[in-house]
């Protein structure tokens, strides 16, 4: 090739007749680019839908956003009431922060171009500050992009057919395998842990059981719930309802964990080893506790760890109160209850059992003997069904029957039974007879959805071929004229009506009186507290207001002496590890009166 | 010959020609290179380690970063040594979008050297063409990703999202297109006299010794030695597919210049086989919950073919939720520093940026 | 895949040749566990006698807890396609590992990186000092011990503005009152 290649000088002068093209990088007259619909631009925030879980700040690789409170939200169970502010100076649109809100409240949008002279507005609440951008969304994220973990692991469970033939427990539990998978679904922003009345440290246990750290997760369980066995069988579980994961797919199985949690430990001794409480030394101050129950164990256990002497009155030949009593041993077996009792033994607590209180030791001794006492004595007697002919033999209050039957004692139900109500009692009542080969059907007035039973109850209920029929009403039992023996009960069929907008009321259809013949009806409207055994003056003093008994946030009475907690007091729900959360505080309560 | 006075000259730390802060530090005798050293051009930003403090997930969005000019292979070499690590498998749709993200990466970064050969040979003209067609490419990028340069779309598992509606026909269209402007390319830069009497017998690098000095890819096809990793060690689906590995003898910039020149037409030729063979199903295999998902411990090497040659990734797990130790080797790692300096002397200043632009030297690979 | 016969033999090649420990990881995937002293000869046999022309990559791996770096020579032969890892362990507190740049020139990079990084010594290495890190004072950056989040604390000054930032999970204990065990803080969220 000679220096001079005449074609290839000529060549590149081609490029001329580009200038005769239309240009197609600048366009006359100007417009602006359209970004794509997948465009990663400024972030925008859906301030209602957002619970504020702190996702988004957790995975910003760049500390680039923080949760701050916002004058115009408030937090509330299931809202930490924060919202994220981004600082734009650090953000770099990776858009992770989009993958892993758990509500999809957190967006991106078109907007590419912000130009300000305020450095401070770089510092950008999304939503707040640009509320206008909802309209301009791009990069979003539903469930199947999503980062976040949205199906539960399924819980094994024994099948409805053979679950029915004996009392053996419905719930397998969890394996190693699928609690770490579980756990691993777990965000950690701890909304649960306000939801909880106990407020227990759920993401913290939840997480040592990610990492494999079981015995972690135990003790931090025990911190503050000395009946995790219990509770991770039987809880309600109010933690669940505010999940950030619910928002968008099923809430992370916190109930289930726990109880994988409590099934490392199968033995007393494991407990105590692995919890290893500190007990500190006799403080010389005793407390009596009035009743066994969740509330009277709780309290009895931490004031047995700082020091305290403490003695529990129970009336039954069993401690446990209506987890004892009141609960089928399907769902909580009884070597549970006696594993968890004798754990509480071994660091301290007295229990009397057989001693009502009022005939076998009078409240006044107990009161004078002690420096504090403690009263959670639960709902014994159940609330009437208030219709005609209830006093027949053949009708029975579910708690009495499953009173019955978890003291090993025998309740013909006959072949057909009737439950009315739509609690958990109710459910436990029909599951129960269904054990016993009995056809059952629940009465309950409005709709299945409007239920106050678990979901995991009913829908148990359904796979063991128990019958409800919502939106009904009992009108009267009936009895055969000559035996004085149930043989049906009618009822009105009700339609739902909504007034102002509130609640859906049944109201009864005229005319619609349908028969459901059986041998049994078992009813399970609720329950009231039995204050015969206090001695009148106590009473007064006490301030007991529609069957319960009034305390402020230490759980302490109108008696300066006296703490009482548990269904029997007006605070919080009537469960469980609300019956935990009042022992818990009545503890704190005790040690401020005390030890000062 | 008179021995004229030794002067030593820095080149750089700004873009010397290339995109991204490197300092050549020549000693020159008239307009002659003695010798040279690379040397310190302010950009490490510690990448390695700020993602041994992120966890698995996190460290993906800093991964693009070590290269601007090409970075999604980054994020493919990381998201296979991960999955390696984790015996994850990966959707086999998400594999063949892989290899179209890496073809459409490819011919961008293809498109920038172009401006940047003939920008530092004083040819101004192909830059302003290259860098405007390369923007139909970024278009692709972003309505798949959502991001023009940085897109931070291969991540362990598969890639973030599925493909957009009307994707792939937008992205034939933009093959038709850039197929027909490659002829002009020819015209304007290959055919032309002036960049062929630059680049013949420029910057050789000598066949018997490129192995040897760590050379790779187009510039080690260059001296006529066919390797390349998607050939060598098929990734993703490159064994499924049906293209040329080109190799051009002499060693020379214009040698490499041809090489390149011929990939670009295999990577669309690549890209139209992709998408037509493209199988439906997931696209993402989903990991654990990203801030606790942990990787078994265990040390992992992968390799990718760029459009600079093989980029290395050694990852290190300790077991844990964070990567132990991530080191990432470059084509420009070796290219920018030791056969630079074996190749510089005896150059002309003139030729230096010229050169290395021909390396394909990334300097954010060599300061990370 | 199945037979994995290249790998072993080249195993077996390495591991009798210099009597040490190795494994196939996987197809065109072999590592052997070298003395710090045997690592140039094993270096220089695999180049010469194997075919080992090539050498992809060098790395370095702070053990801390171990008190050991770990090396890792990545070598590579173009006609087998085969991966070789050369790994080799020396002590945290006296780190000299020999120079191998006369096997291959770029090993040189690399060394002077790790030297910089880690504070690794090559004696007879040639080469800037100061490869990437002007005038750094401190302790080798790479180097488990030194905390990225200290260093820019104390060095840069952070944006006024965004000190109201709260814990999600602070935030939510102190309004239910209660106080989350310093043993199961390190459980809590990041």
């Amino acid at each position: 090739m000679s220096f001079i290649d005449l074609k290839g000088m000529l060549q590149p002068l081609g490029a001329v007749k580009q200038l005769f093209k239309k240009p197609h990088t600048i366009q006359y007259p100007y417009e602006t680019n359209k970004a794509s619909d997948n465009y990663r631009g400024l972030h925008f925030n859906d301030l209602d839908q957002c619970i504020g879980c702190g996702n988004c700040s957790t995975i910003c690789q760049n500390d680039a956003i923080d949760m701050i409170s916002l004058d115009n939200i408030d937090g509330k169970k299931g809202d930490s009431g924060l919202r994220p502010r981004i600082d734009n100076g650090r953000c770099c649109w990776c858009a992770l922060c989009v993958d892993v809100c758990p509500t999809g409240s957190l967006n991106l949008t078109k907007d590419y171009i912000f130009v300000t002279d305020n450095p401070n507005d770089f510092l950008l609440t999304p939503g707040l500050d640009n509320p206008d951008a909802k309209d301009r969304l791009s990069y979003t994220c539903d469930m199947n992009t999503s980062l976040s973990l949205y199906d539960r692991v399924p819980m094994r469970e024994l099948d409805g057919k053979e679950r029915v033939k004996s009392f053996a427990e419905v719930v397998l539990g969890y394996s190693e395998e699928e609690a770490r998978a579980e756990a691993d679904r777990c965000i950690s922003c701890g909304l649960c842990t306000e939801a909880c009345p106990e407020n227990m440290h759920i993401p913290e246990y939840i997480n040592a059981i990610a990492r494999g750290n079981d015995d972690d997760a135990l003790r931090i369980i025990y911190d503050n719930n000395p009946l995790p066995e219990m509770c991770g069988k039987v809880c309600t579980r109010v933690c669940e309802d505010v999940c950030a994961l619910q928002v968008r797919g099923e809430a992370v199985a916190i109930r289930w964990l726990k109880r994988y949690a409590t099934e490392t430990a199968p033995t007393v001794e494991m407990i105590k080893e692995i919890v290893d409480p500190k007990i500190e030394e006799p403080n010389g101050f005793s407390v009596g506790i009035v009743g066994a129950g969740p509330a009277g164990l709780t309290a009895a256990y931490y004031l047995a760890l700082k020091g305290y002497d403490v003695t529990i009155y129970e009336a039954q030949a069993h401690a446990g109160g209506m987890i004892m009593y009141g609960i089928p041993k399907y769902r909580f077996p009884l070597e549970s209850i006696d594993k968890q009792i004798q754990y509480m033994e071994s660091i301290g607590v007295k229990i009397k059992y057989n001693t009502k209180v009022g005939k076998d030791i009078t409240f006044d001794e107990i009161y004078t003997n002690n420096d504090a006492v403690f009263v959670g004595i639960g709902l014994q007697n159940p609330w009437n069904i208030g219709i005609k002919n209830e006093d027949s033999p053949g009708v029975i209050s579910a708690i009495e029957y499953l009173k019955i039957i978890n003291s090993d004692e025998t309740y013909d139900v006959g072949k057909k039974v009737a439950v009315i109500g739509g609690g958990n009692v109710a459910i436990d009542g029909a599951r129960v007879s269904a054990r016993f080969g009995a056809d059952v059907t629940i009465l309950y007035r409005r709709r299945v959805e409007d239920m106050p039973a678990d979901w995991e109850e009913i829908e148990g209920a359904e796979h063991e071929g128990i019958n409800i029929v919502p939106q009904a009403i009992p009108t009267r039992i009936i009895k055969d004229e000559k035996t004085g023996k149930v043989i049906g009960i009618e009822y009105l069929k009700a339609k739902m009506v909504a007034e102002d907008g509130g609640r859906p009321r049944p109201v009864a259809i005229e005319g619609s009186e349908t028969i459901y013949e059986c041998d049994t009806v078992i009813g399970a409207i609720g329950q009231q507290a039995d204050f015969d055994w206090l001695p009148e003056n106590y009473k007064e003093d006490l301030i007991i207001e529609r069957g319960k008994i009034q305390v402020n946030d230490l759980r302490q009475t109108g008696v300066t002496k006296i703490f009482a907690g548990g269904d029997s007091v007006k605070y919080g729900n009537s469960d469980a590890i609300s019956a935990i959360a009042d022992g818990f505080n009545a503890v704190k309560g005790i040690d401020k009166l005390l030890l000062k | 010959m008179v021995r004229e006075k030794e002067t030593t000259l820095y080149i750089g730390p700004q873009h010397p020609g290339i995109t991204g802060n490197m300092m050549v530090k020549l000693k020159v005798q008239g307009d002659t290179v003695v010798s040279a050293a690379t040397h310190v051009g302010y950009l490490h930003r510690a990448f390695e380690k700020l993602i041994e403090r992120r966890n698995w997930i996190q460290a993906f969005t800093l991964l693009c970063r070590f290269c601007v000019p090409e970075p999604d292979p980054m994020e493919l070499t990381y998201a296979r040594a991960v999955e390696e690590l984790d015996n994850r498998e990966v959707p086999e749709r998400a594999k063949y979008i892989r290899v179209i993200v890496m073809e459409l990466a490819r011919m961008q970064s293809f498109m920038l050297w172009y401006a940047g050969q003939s920008g530092s040979a004083g040819l101004y003209l192909t830059p302003q063409w290259s860098v405007g067609d390369r923007n139909y490419i970024l278009d692709l990028f972003e309505d798949l990703t959502g991001g023009r340069i940085y897109h931070m779309y291969i991540w362990p598992g598969g890639v973030r999202r599925d493909l957009p509606e009307g994707w792939t026909d937008k992205t034939l269209r933009t093959m038709d297109y850039i197929e027909k402007r490659l002829d002009e390319y020819n015209k304007i830069l290959f055919d032309n006299t002036i960049f062929q009497k630059r680049a013949q017998g420029v910057g050789i690098v000598p066949k018997d010794k490129a192995i040897e000095w760590g050379v790779v890819g187009p510039v080690l096809r260059g001296t006529g030695i066919k390797s390349d990793v998607r050939i060598d060690e098929p990734y993703e689906v490159y064994d499924k597919i049906d293209f040329d590995v080109p190799t051009q003898e002499g060693g020379d910039i214009w040698a490499r210049a041809l090489v390149r020149k011929e990939e670009v037409r295999q990577s669309i030729r690549i890209i139209r086989q992709a998408i037509a063979d493209m199988p439906g199903g997931a696209y993402y295999n989903k990991v654990s919950n990203p801030m606790k998902w942990t990787v078994p411990a265990g040390q992992a090497w992968a390799k990718t073919e760029s459009v600079r040659g093989e980029i290395g990734f050694h990852v290190t797990s300790d077991g844990g939720n964070k990567p132990y130790r991530v080191h990432v080797k470059g084509a420009a790692y070796t290219h920018g520093v030791t056969v630079l300096e074996k190749i510089l002397p005896g150059q002309n200043i003139a030729d230096v940026s010229f050169i290395l632009n021909s390396l394909g030297v990334c300097p954010p690979e060599i300061e990370r | 895949m199945t037979d994995l016969v290249k790998e072993n033999i080249l195993l077996n090649a390495v591991t009798s040749a210099f009597k040490i420990e190795g494994k196939v990881i996987r197809d065109r995937r072999v590592e052997v566990h070298a003395d710090k002293n045997t690592v140039s000869s094993i270096l220089l046999f695999a180049k010469k006698q194997l075919g080992y022309i090539h050498m992809n990559h060098m790395t370095c791996i702070d053990w801390i807890e171990q008190g050991e770096f770990e090396l890792v020579y990545t070598i590579y032969h173009p006609v087998d396609k085969l991966t070789l890892f050369v790994k080799t362990r020396i002590d945290r507190e006296i780190p000299v590992m020999e120079n191998i740049d006369t096997i291959w020139d770029h090993a040189n990079t690399y060394e002077r990186e790790m030297r910089e990084m880690f504070g690794i010594e090559f004696p007879g290495l040639v080469g800037e000092h100061d490869f990437i890190l002007e005038d750094w004072d401190q302790i080798p950056p790479m180097r488990k011990e030194f905390d990225t989040h200290k260093y820019a604390a104390e060095t840069f000054y952070t944006r006024p503005g965004r000190e109201d930032a709260k814990d999600v999970r602070e935030e939510l204990s102190k309004r239910s009152g209660t106080v989350v065990p310093d043993f199961a803080k390190k459980y809590s969220r990041e």
